[in-house]
């Protein structure tokens, strides 16, 4: 009992400050927000819109067969759309957004095609934006296509004996060609997301809350503790923690009181952001709510735990913060909250995989993206409550240590 | 004189300050740093990407009177076992495509390829109804994209045969010549060897592919992209934590004020300009300090080209007019320190999101349009400007716009400060 009162006690500390407020509701649900505008600006979809990306044609070789099949196969595409411009005028028209890239086609470039030399086309563009990536991913296939066409071009005329011969050579380019842009090796692939369990009417498998949501609820989770945190300095601040030593009350019972109203807030938080999520962004946390609550419930044990941790290791206030920011920023990276861990290096990957953030990221995704249900948080669960009694283990220990 | 006494006297504060340090250096080189760390192996050249774990079912068989030696599905298989791609491909059998849907929920494997039983039959007969299936796990993107590639890769060498063979056909026809067939397989062969190479130089060679990139403002100064892509979120982290950092060190006025301090400082034959002035200076001073810090820490830790030294400079004084100016003004609006963390964290973090302060590498209309509307907004444009290279002339526009805001920022909030202590 005396251990749930110390926990309302500082619950009502917390809630008092209106302050709480901003870090623990308000600004996580704005950075959701903005995370999402900012995964979403890249995928607007608008039937009436020309959605083919915009690439810029440079010919510096005049009129020769191999780099007008070439333009006739990008004109004819549906995922680019060429505008002609000048090598002067590349760079700046893709800096106003004019192009995403433009294709450059060398002086002599036919000349040294034809004759089997090497003469690569130029693509500029920012190949960390998705419509550099894209455009490399197209002029790929299409460069590989012209390529081979050129290539089957002399193979088969040396084959019938006319090697130099130009009518020949242009004839069976032209057919070549053709063949060319009747294959589609592409259609022949399909892809799928394996999601179970989701009926289509529900399923948000493609919503950009997805990532967004549960990685700001457990990045700000952890910053929730700038709040939490604080109270242990207070109490020792005020000497409010010396006269709780001297009541009966015993060490554990403190520091699971205190515990316990941190468990509440970084809880009551998450709480706001899933329920926030599911209602206002479309996340279906509710794909499974059970697993959901689990991992809800084992995150905040872990956070809390923590934040246990930094209020027995700090000195005062502005510590907390600092602390609790460097928590944030290292669990938040380390464990794909701020982006996905698979584009990240292998050596960071492998690290962030093990970090706590990690696998209450897994957790939710699990249900969120993958489709599936209870059974798939047990696992995510177990690991985050282990984190949460190692935490807290150390939190004892310091706590017991600390000079009051 | 007194002048530089306060302003002394307030550095000195700064640096006993833990959460300062904290905040101005620490934070932000441990965000690039994390984030360097994330991407820094590409940045080195050395590949070090995720293990892409692949399951595939191959129920091809080849057709009776076949031509090939093997069906299809095995290519396609043995390209995932090959030795070649064992150190980022992990690749396992199974036997069917229930058992791999069942791997990729359990996360055991990221993507199978399932290619099925008549696959080579129909692809020959040229049946378009025929598909091989990639399974990806919903979470992930880059893994399945190579995969992808890789299967059409192959089946684009594939077709490439074939176009091969009906133009080979088409011409003898034209040319009024029977085909040989003793000089089919060799015309093969060297289309094979062509085809194997050209791939081989597209993914492995960039410098000797048909396809070459360059990023569009390559001056031989800019770096690769990750180490412009880095440019882009340290420039970002450099600007949030410098207008964190003035504001901060601003507040030391109002931290005196609650002390009593600066009651005794008014009580001293020190006008209240001096007073100002010299906390002002403080805070430009701890303003320089940090973006030096930062800015050099840049160059040296994670090798980022911050422009020409005419760009370089007017992006950084524009940052430091800027940051002091809104550091004053926002200030000159708190009451108490306790104030402080609401005003910072609300302003200072809204402001830094819709100028884009957090999506620095992604160019997102909206923030682009709002952040005219912000000196943080204005500041990034400066350093992206001269990020891309760009001359200090491209620069004067952002830096004239940057040194208005901060001193109109800078008289509003010290006329405010005059008011509040008259």
């Amino acid at each position: 009992m005396r251990i749930i009162d110390l926990a309302l006690k500082d619950l009502s500390q917390v809630f008092r400050d209106k302050r709480s407020l901003l870090f623990l509701v308000a600004m996580p649900i704005a950075f959701t927000f903005f995370m999402g505008f900012a995964y979403k600006s890249g995928s607007d979809n608008d039937a009436s819109k020309d959605t083919r990306i915009p690439l810029g044609w440079v010919n510096n070789d005049g009129n020769g067969y191999v780099s007008t099949q070439l333009f006739e196969m990008l004109s004819n595409s549906d995922s680019v759309r060429l505008v002609e411009l000048t090598s002067d005028t590349v760079d700046e028209s893709i800096r106003t957004g004019e192009v995403a890239g433009a294709l450059i086609v060398p002086t002599g470039y036919n000349k040294q095609v034809s004759a089997g030399n090497e003469a690569p086309l130029t693509l500029v563009t920012d190949t960390n934006s998705t419509n550099g990536q894209s455009l490399y991913q197209i002029l790929r296939t299409s460069v590989t296509k012209l390529m081979s066409a050129v290539e089957i071009t002399h193979l088969s005329a040396e084959t019938i004996g006319k090697p130099n011969d130009a009518s020949e050579l242009n004839e069976a380019f032209a057919s070549a060609s053709q063949a060319w842009s009747q294959a589609d090796s592409a259609s022949l692939v399909k892809v799928e997301m394996v999601v179970e369990s989701a009926p289509a009417e529900n399923w948000y498998g493609d919503n950009p809350y997805n990532q967004a949501s549960p990685g700001i609820l457990v990045q700000f989770a952890i910053m929730g503790l700038v709040s939490s945190g604080q109270i242990l300095v207070q109490e020792r601040k005020t000497r409010t923690l010396q006269r709780l030593m001297s009541t009966t009350m015993r060490s554990w019972e403190i520091v699971a009181g205190h515990m316990l109203a941190m468990f509440g807030i970084v809880f009551t938080q998450i709480a706001l952001l899933v329920v926030f999520g599911q209602l206002a962004l479309g996340v279906n946390y509710m794909n499974a709510p059970l697993g959901t609550l689990l991992v809800s419930v084992a995150l905040s044990l872990w956070i809390a735990a923590m934040g246990l941790l930094i209020g027995t290791v700090v000195k005062d206030d502005s510590q907390v913060i600092l602390f609790a920011l460097m928590a944030m920023f290292i669990f938040s990276a380390l464990g794909g909250t701020w982006f996905p861990l698979e584009v990240a290096s292998g050596t960071f990957a492998a690290i962030g995989k093990v970090m706590p953030s990690a696998w209450a990221m897994t957790g939710y995704q699990n249900i969120l993206m993958r489709g599936l249900g209870l059974e798939s948080a047990w696992m995510p669960t177990g690991i985050l409550l282990a984190y949460a009694f190692v935490f807290f283990a150390l939190a004892i220990w310091r706590f017991n240590k600390m000079d009051v | 004189m007194k002048i530089l006494d306060i302003a002394l006297k307030d550095l000195i504060r700064s640096t006993r300050s833990l959460f300062l340090i904290g905040m101005a250096f620490a934070a932000p080189l441990l965000i690039t740093a994390l984030i360097y760390f994330s991407f820094g192996s590409i940045a080195s050249g050395n590949v070090d990407m995720p293990t892409i774990n692949v399951g595939v079912v191959n129920l091809d068989v080849l057709p009776a009177n076949s031509l090939l030696e093997a069906p299809l599905g095995e290519s396609i298989r043995s390209m995932f076992f090959d030795e070649s791609v064992q150190s980022w491909i992990h690749a396992s059998d199974y036997p069917d495509e229930a058992s791999a849907r069942g791997a990729v929920n359990a996360q055991e494997i990221g993507v199978a390829v399932i290619i099925p039983a008549s696959f080579t039959e129909d692809y020959l007969a040229g049946n378009k109804d025929t598909v091989i299936t990639i399974l990806q796990d919903p979470t992930l993107s880059i893994g399945p994209t190579v995969v992808r590639d890789m299967v059409t890769s192959l089946l684009d060498g594939v077709a490439g045969g074939g176009v091969a063979f009906k133009v080979l056909t088409e011409r003898s026809e034209a040319n009024g010549q029977a085909l040989d067939p003793a000089t089919i397989p060799t015309f093969f062969e060297t289309y094979s060897t062509w085809y194997a190479n050209f791939q081989r130089a597209m993914f492995h060679s960039p410098d000797k592919a048909a396809l070459v990139v360059k990023s569009p403002a390559e001056k031989g100064d800019t770096g690769n992209n990750v180490q412009s892509m880095m440019g882009m979120i340290m420039s970002g982290q450099l600007i949030f934590f410098s207008f964190f950092t003035g504001a901060y060190a601003m507040m030391s006025i109002l931290q005196e004020s609650e002390e009593g301090t600066l009651a005794r400082l008014f009580t001293t034959p020190t006008n209240r300009t001096t007073i100002l002035t010299g906390k002002f200076l403080a805070v430009l001073f701890t303003v320089i300090v940090q973006g030096a810090v930062l800015l050099t820490a840049g160059r040296y830790l994670f090798n980022i080209r911050w422009g020409e030294t005419g760009s370089f400079l007017l992006s950084f004084m524009g940052q430091m007019f800027a940051s002091v100016g809104l550091a004053t003004l926002l200030v000159s609006f708190i009451k108490s320190s306790k104030q402080a963390g609401f005003v910072f964290g609300g302003a200072l973090t809204t402001l830094g999101m819709i100028s884009g302060l957090f999506t620095a590498n992604i160019q997102i209309a909206a923030f682009d349009l709002m952040g005219n509307f912000t000196p943080q907004g204005w500041v990034l444009k400066a350093w992206k400007l001269s990020l891309a290279g760009q001359p200090a002339s491209e620069l004067v526009v952002p830096f004239l716009v940057l040194t208005t805001m901060g001193i109109v920022m800078f008289a509003v909030g010290a006329m405010l400060f005059r008011r509040r202590f008259a």
